[in-house]
């Protein structure tokens, strides 16, 4: 059956005779077929014919002779006899031609490959014999022998399903489908024939989509290329007028096509005029004619789409830019501009207008054509442009002029803003501040400054350059009541005179008091109390209060009716402190109110307290200090901090809060080594702290006591051998009148020895000298080891020196005579006593290396060396100085006291001690407050309670 | 004499030859990248190959030819691959555009110029062996094959496979220019050779 239809399909001219017979053995089979199967009212769809449009893929089926309204269509792909399209439709019959006709859409490209295509009539469940199967040839026909794809070329809408189709080459082996470069998966149609379908395809490039087809050696062998876009969406069509007689509609281009080239872009046409002009982003298109009503079509391969707009023409005036802008008349604060229209219909209409001009002015008028510019600045440069638009149904601005520059006259220059600054009573300078472009009105020439009294009738006049900014004066001889006038020059003349009167020299701390003033993060907030006699307002100035000559001064002025005011300056930094001085300012006179001491931001200071040192008053150390300097204080001084340091250590004893207060007394400290650190601060903060040392020496106090212990027992031995030795007296008196003949009075002096073992640096040389020398008039301190140390090592050394101590008996005013001694119970004191002419010298006593001689050593000291106490107390400031005993002895409050008094015997007696020594003391407050401890002991002994 | 000037022309031939065998080697290199850039640009899947016939034909550049005639094959092949590359760049103009295709166009523009220097110092060459006189016209190739139908894939096709000409006969030049330098080196290296060269000529 199917090779006689294919046979049919093929015809062969050498088979004419044999398909003439077939064809009538065919129709007598059908007929015998029809009866059997008892179908004889439905008869088969007659001439069946197809019609492709390949373009959209379409095929047309008609058919005669049908009788039915319903059919069965069935589509098979020829080759490989799959089934497309199995489906009953509905067809009804072209009355007028008598024919069925029905469309249908291939899926895949009708090039592809052959379809074959029968149809046969249905009525309900019966249907008749199938129709004559007709062939849509495909191009994989083995007559077109090149490779090919379709559809080549086509245009879609983003998200379109497609299907390609590769035809390979005969004799060439199909290899691979590629969307873009991507491998796709391929589905066989026929022998040469491969497609794939491409499904929601997205927007192409400007050059299309390509699906591509290679061979089995991956060579390109065919391809297609589809764009992918979208129809036309243009959008906000409106039409105005720029002339008062044309029309320029736009409009936004909306949504992107994707499409390009000349085949695909978009096309615009406006009220059916095409609109070549329309391109990328500049969407506009003008008629000659105002119509008042537009309608905009754009359209693409993919669609058209429609905007429309109305308006009248009074409603929809944009204005041209105006032409030929002039300046008839320029003057020092206005000027005139004038402009044409290029339309004349502008000259008639109701205008308002915009002149931009550093900011804009807007101007209205009835054929506005020039405007007059206030408010200018004399000798400045402007550039001017002009934009108009309809006043009465104003639409939009039109467009701007093309800008005009012209510069205004000069004027006299205001007057400049003075001030002065009195170094003092009669010097000073005049200062003023240069004229901005704005005050000056034109190029300054110069100044000319006045001095002038009423009272003497003087007057001095100078003449400035323009770059100066400042006068010294002298107004010594100009009387006490002095006017300062400064006026500036410019081409245009001169200005008006500035005036002040001197005001009186005040320093700071005289008469005003001053006050603090805190910095708000834009300047320095001030405000006073009203002066009465402030006509011209107010006067604030301002310095460095650390500056001494050639100050840069600042000064703003503040109206008479305002009390308050902002002081700012690009000229303020941190950590100075600046003087705020607020003067009244009349034509009479400049009367300084307040001032104010003020710091932008304070910081901690530069620099520590000065001269920082310790004073050891017993167990308390007295710290003294000096203020910091004012330029290293970089803030107000609330006080100070006095830390114990120990190693990196600080521990807090005292704050200060008084910042005058510059000493302080640490009080009952324990023998040993300190540091003090003494730290100003300020609200920033801080200094990094000055650190004093100072030891306490402990053998003071044991020296001392040591001293206290011993006068109390040669006192308690004195008096034993007093009562011992009264029966003896008088023969004591003549054994010593007979051996000293010739001396007039003998004073004997008995002191206790006191007996203080040395240590080794403290041993005592006697030294024997046949001959006494008078010139001896004291003890004489023999350094050991040639005098080796300073006071300093005194002062730190740990081990307490041991004394000796000896008495000595002095004839007063003979050499030759032998002194008793008193002797002492060591025995080296033992061979002093020995030698009637022995002079003791102390040697090595290691504390002492600044030990002064005893000065009073030739006579008595009229009182012994009741108060001990008073030495306990170290030199202020130094160890180093010591004095003899008596030399203080005298001023001591004590001198008068009886106990030891008691140890004279008999009046006059001569006698020489081997006092020890004592450290110096200087200190009044030493003298005035003996140290607790000292004052018991005194007390003890001296028997106040 | 005129063995001197035959010694000095051929010396300013070398540095000529050298010349352009770099600028070949240079247009090879813009060739290749522009031949991505329109893959890049097409993208077309880097696994294929475009097949097809030759776009440019010349007979074979055997090695029996003489240097001359070799020249005159090149010269030849340039010049049908400047005409095919100036019918492409009209035909795409055609296409339209849009997107980013600066880098693709300038890129384009470069290879159409140095096409054209190495077209120049290839006909210089050209007379210096042959003579003005011999010097035939241009060979204008009217025989470039035009892409079928006006299918837009076939127009990308064949424009794909003129910049892969243009990559073939600009490797093949600068190969061949540098084999008929005996120095196959640099212009500044020609140069310093072929000065001592004519300093003895001088002599």
């Amino acid at each position: 059956m199917f090779k006689a239809w294919e046979i049919f399909l093929y015809p062969n001219p050498a088979l004419n005779f044999f398909t003439t017979v077939s064809r009538t053995c065919l129709v007598v089979l059908y007929l015998g077929f029809q009866t059997v199967d008892g179908s004889a009212g439905l008869a088969p769809p007659q001439q069946v014919r197809l019609d492709a449009d390949k373009e959209t893929q379409t095929l047309s089926v008609t058919w005669e002779d049908g009788h039915a309204s319903t059919f069965d269509v069935e589509i098979l792909r020829t080759e490989l006899m799959e089934m497309v399209l199995n489906e009953t439709v509905g067809v009804t019959e072209d009355q007028s031609t008598g024919k069925h006709q029905w469309n249908w859409t291939s899926p895949v490209p009708l090039e592809c490959t052959s379809l074959s295509v029968k149809v046969r009539s249905r009525d309900g469940q019966d249907v008749s014999e199938w129709s004559s199967q007709q062939i849509l040839p495909g191009l994989d026909l083995p007559d077109n022998t090149d490779s090919q794809m379709y559809p080549e070329g086509k245009t879609v809408p983003v998200g379109s399903n497609m299907t390609f189709c590769c035809i390979v080459e005969e004799g060439q082996q199909f290899g691979s489908l590629w969307y873009k470069d991507t491998l796709v998966k391929e589905n066989m149609l026929s022998r040469r024939t491969y497609a794939t379908t491409m499904t929601n395809q997205g927007p192409s490039n400007p050059s299309g989509t390509n699906v591509v087809c290679s061979n089995e050696k991956k060579m390109i062998i065919a391809g297609a290329v589809v764009f992918v876009g979208y129809p036309p969406l243009p959008s906000d069509l409106v039409c105005e007028t720029h002339d008062l007689t044309s029309v320029d509609c736009q409009w936004s281009k909306g949504r992107d096509t994707y499409l390009f080239g000349m085949t695909r872009q978009t096309y615009y046409t406006l009220n059916g005029r095409n609109c070549p002009k329309a391109r990328n982003s500049n969407m506009r298109c003008g008629l000659e004619q105002w119509d008042g009503n537009w309608t905009l079509v754009a359209r693409n391969l993919l669609g058209e789409f429609r905007l429309t707009d109305a308006a009248e023409l009074g409603h929809r005036v944009r204005p041209v830019a105006p032409v030929n802008l002039t300046t008839p008349e320029v003057y020092s604060w206005n000027a005139s501009v004038g402009w044409l229209w290029k339309d004349k219909g502008f000259e008639r209409l109701s205008l308002i207008c915009q002149v931009c001009l550093s900011g804009h002015q807007t101007y209205t008028g009835y054929g506005l054509n020039t405007v007059v510019l206030k408010d200018l600045q004399p000798d400045e440069k402007y550039s001017v442009k002009v934009r108009c638009g309809s006043q009465k149904n104003f639409w939009k601005w039109g467009e701007w002029s093309l800008p005009l520059s012209f510069q205004t006259k000069m004027d006299r220059s205001v007057a400049p803003d003075i001030w002065l600054w009195m170094d003092s009573d009669n010097l000073g300078r005049v200062l003023w501040k240069p004229l901005t472009k704005s005050e000056s009105h034109g190029q300054i020439s110069g100044y000319e400054v006045i001095l002038w009294s009423p009272e003497e009738n003087s007057q001095q006049t100078l003449t400035l350059p323009q770059s100066v900014y400042s006068l010294p004066i002298n107004v010594t001889d100009l009387g006490s009541k002095v006017t300062v006038t400064v006026t500036a020059r410019n081409p245009a003349g001169v200005s008006l005179p500035a005036n002040v009167v001197i005001p009186r020299y005040l320093p700071d701390a005289e008469d005003t008091a001053i006050s603090k003033v805190a910095f708000n993060g834009s300047g320095f907030p001030l405000s006073w109390v009203a002066h009465a006699n402030a006509s011209c307002g107010y006067v604030v100035d301002w310095y460095n209060t650390s500056c001494t000559q050639d100050c840069n001064v600042e000064w703003t002025r503040v109206a008479a009716d305002n009390t308050n005011t902002m002081v700012q300056s690009g000229n303020f930094f941190a950590g100075v402190r600046y003087t705020f001085s607020l003067y009244a300012c009349s034509s009479e006179s400049t009367v300084l109110l307040e001032r104010w001491h003020g710091y932008m931001q304070e910081l901690v200071p530069s620099r520590t307290v000065l001269r920082l040192s310790p004073n050891q008053e017993g167990a308390d150390v007295q710290l003294t200090w000096d203020q910091i300097p004012l330029e290293h204080q970089r803030g107000f001084i609330l006080g100070y901090t006095v830390y114990l340091t120990n190693a990196s250590h600080l521990t807090l004893l005292a704050n200060i809060t008084d910042p005058q207060l510059t000493n302080h007394t640490v009080r009952n400290l324990v023998l040993g080594s300190y540091k003090f650190t003494v730290k100003a601060y300020t609200a920033a903060g801080e200094d990094g702290g000055a650190t004093v040392s100072i030891s306490l020496e402990p053998y003071t106090y044991w020296l001392i006591m040591e001293i206290l212990v011993a006068l109390g027992t040669m006192t308690c031995l004195l008096i034993v051998i007093t009562i011992a030795f009264t029966g003896f007296s008088f023969s004591i008196f003549t054994i010593l009148w007979k051996t000293m003949p010739g001396t007039g009075l003998i004073c004997v002096c008995f002191q206790g020895t006191l007996d203080v073992k040395p240590s080794p640096h403290s041993m005592v040389h006697i030294v024997e000298d046949s001959v006494w020398d008078s010139s001896k008039e004291a003890l004489v301190t023999v350094p050991e080891e040639d005098e080796e140390g300073t006071g300093d090592e005194a002062a730190d050394t740990d081990e307490p020196a041991s004394l000796r101590y000896y008495n000595q008996v002095v004839e007063e005013g003979s050499s030759s005579q032998r002194r008793p001694h008193a002797s002492d119970s060591s025995a080296s004191s033992t061979g002093s006593m020995d030698s009637g002419h022995t002079d003791v010298t102390y040697t090595g006593i290691q504390t002492s290396a600044c030990y002064r001689p005893q000065m009073q050593s030739a006579s008595c000291p009229e009182e012994p060396q009741t108060g001990p106490e008073e030495h306990l107390q170290p030199p202020v400031g130094s160890f180093g100085g010591y004095q003899p005993q008596c030399s203080w002895k005298q001023d001591s409050p004590e001198a008068d006291g009886d106990g030891l008094d008691q140890t004279c015997l008999g009046s006059p007696t001569s006698v020489t001690s081997s006092q020890f020594l004592l450290p110096y003391d200087t200190s009044e407050e030493g003298k005035e407050h003996p140290s607790s401890a000292s004052t018991w002991f005194h007390n003890l002994l001296t028997g106040k309670p | 004499m005129a063995g001197t000037r035959t010694r000095r022309v051929a010396g300013s031939e070398q540095s000529r030859t050298a010349r352009a065998a770099a600028l070949a080697e240079e247009l090879h290199h813009e060739c290749t990248l522009l031949l991505e850039l329109y893959r890049k640009k097409e993208t077309f899947a880097e696994e294929l190959t475009v097949g097809g016939e030759r776009l440019v034909t010349v007979p074979p550049l055997s090695s029996q030819l003489s240097p001359n005639d070799r020249l005159w094959r090149l010269y030849s092949a340039l010049q049908q691959c400047r005409n095919l590359l100036e019918r492409a760049i009209g035909l795409e103009e055609g296409v339209g555009n849009g997107g980013d295709r600066a880098q693709y166009e300038s890129q384009r523009k470069t290879v159409r110029d140095r096409l054209g220097h190495l077209l120049a110092s290839t006909r210089l060459l050209l007379e210096d062996r042959a003579g003005t006189a011999a010097f035939t016209p241009d060979p204008k190739n009217t025989e470039t094959a035009s892409p079928v139908n006006g299918s837009p894939f076939a127009l990308k096709l064949w424009i794909y496979r003129i910049f892969s000409e243009l990559e073939h006969w600009t490797l093949t030049t600068s190969r061949t220019l540098k084999a008929l330098h005996p120095d196959g080196a640099t212009p500044k290296e020609s140069r310093t050779r072929g000065r001592p060269r004519g300093r003895r000529t001088r002599r």
